[in-house]
């Protein structure tokens, strides 16, 4: 078997390399670019590159997570049990910063002068759900002992946990009254929702936060691959 | 083909765009009326409300930051672990 999990060096290279140039891009062109002005939102509408790509990379993770969960049900690799735990591991942490983000957005947009932080809008709410699943599924991987029944048990969960993931985030906040953008009628970004000269940084902001996530989830994987070489005994 | 034709009045279709659009803030208007426009922001809002809000934008990239370096760590915790173990399973080589 191979010294690495990595398949390829060099696409791990040039990813981890257009990382950094689109992150620094989207940093210097989120800052200093032309904006719309608008109420309310003023200069903070550029928060639009940083919190909106955490979703997408909570997306990302959360499939990535089940399709291998998915495969480690055919197969019982352990390898696939590691991706599966590591995707979501960072699923986890990319909401984690997506939900603070949006709770510090919404304090001086939506709730400027009330002094609320978080105010039970339905977007936000079904976002803590979807976080706190995605958390019962790291609990429920520390119960069990055995890692074949942990491995098996925790993919079944996973993908269930998947599939509350689109009515969590688009579904169900669509059905309620909510003060975030993107929930009247289709798609979030219709021609109307978001300014073209704003596109030219968000979209390579989201793919430098998709390169990101895959970069950092390779890390994990690489090191758990690893350590559970190390340890001889089937562990993890 | 309608069963109830409109009546002929003009009002029907001036009331169309308020019709259209969801009721999106009703649920808040609690937290809309507290607001007192006179009102000057106070404290962290004093900060965060100025230069058109940019601060919040730097809030929010800070706290982005603070997750990738909580990953640094993280992985770099993980490394160590897998020295200690490095140690512990290869025996001592006489340098």
């Amino acid at each position: 078997m191979a010294s690495s999990v990595l398949s390829s060096p060099t696409v791990y290279r040039s990813v981890r390399a257009l990382v950094v140039a689109l992150l620094s891009g989207a940093l210097v062109a989120g800052f200093l670019g032309q904006i719309p002005q608008l109420d309310i939102l003023e200069q903070s509408a550029r928060n639009l590159y940083f919190h909106v790509p955490m979703w997408f990379a909570l997306m990302m993770g959360t499939v990535i997570s089940a399709y291998h969960s998915f495969r480690y049900l055919q197969s019982g690799d352990r390898l696939r049990d590691i991706r599966a735990r590591e995707a979501a591991w960072l699923a986890l942490l990319f909401g984690l910063l997506g939900i603070v983000t949006g709770m510090v957005w919404a304090r001086f947009t939506w709730y400027v002068g009330s002094g609320k932080w978080w105010n039970f809008d339905p977007k936000q709410s079904m976002a803590a759900v979807l976080l706190l699943i995605y958390g019962g599924y790291f609990v429920l991987r520390d119960s069990v002992e055995d890692p074949d029944t942990r491995g098996r048990v925790a993919a079944v969960y996973n993908l269930f946990a998947v599939v509350t993931m689109p009515f969590l985030l688009y579904i169900l906040p669509r059905q309620l009254p909510s003060l975030h953008p993107g929930g009247e009628g289709s798609p979030a970004f219709t021609q109307t929702d978001l300014a073209p000269a704003m596109r030219w940084v968000f979209y390579p902001s989201v793919l430098g936060f998709l390169g990101l996530f895959w970069v950092l989830y390779t890390q994990r994987v690489r090191l758990s691959w690893i350590r559970k070489r190390l340890r001889r005994e089937p562990e993890l | 083909m309608t069963l109830h034709p409109l009546p002929a009045s003009a009002a029907a279709p001036s009331l169309r765009p308020q019709q259209a659009r969801p009721d999106t803030a009703a649920a808040y208007d609690s937290t809309w009326t507290e607001e007192s426009p006179a009102q000057s922001p106070q404290g962290l809002e004093r900060v965060m409300l100025d230069d058109g809000k940019i601060y919040v934008v730097l809030a929010v990239v800070l706290i982005i930051w603070i997750g990738v370096v909580t990953m640094l760590f993280r992985t770099d915790r993980r490394i160590d672990a897998l020295e200690r173990r490095l140690d512990q399973d290869i025996p001592e080589d006489p340098a």
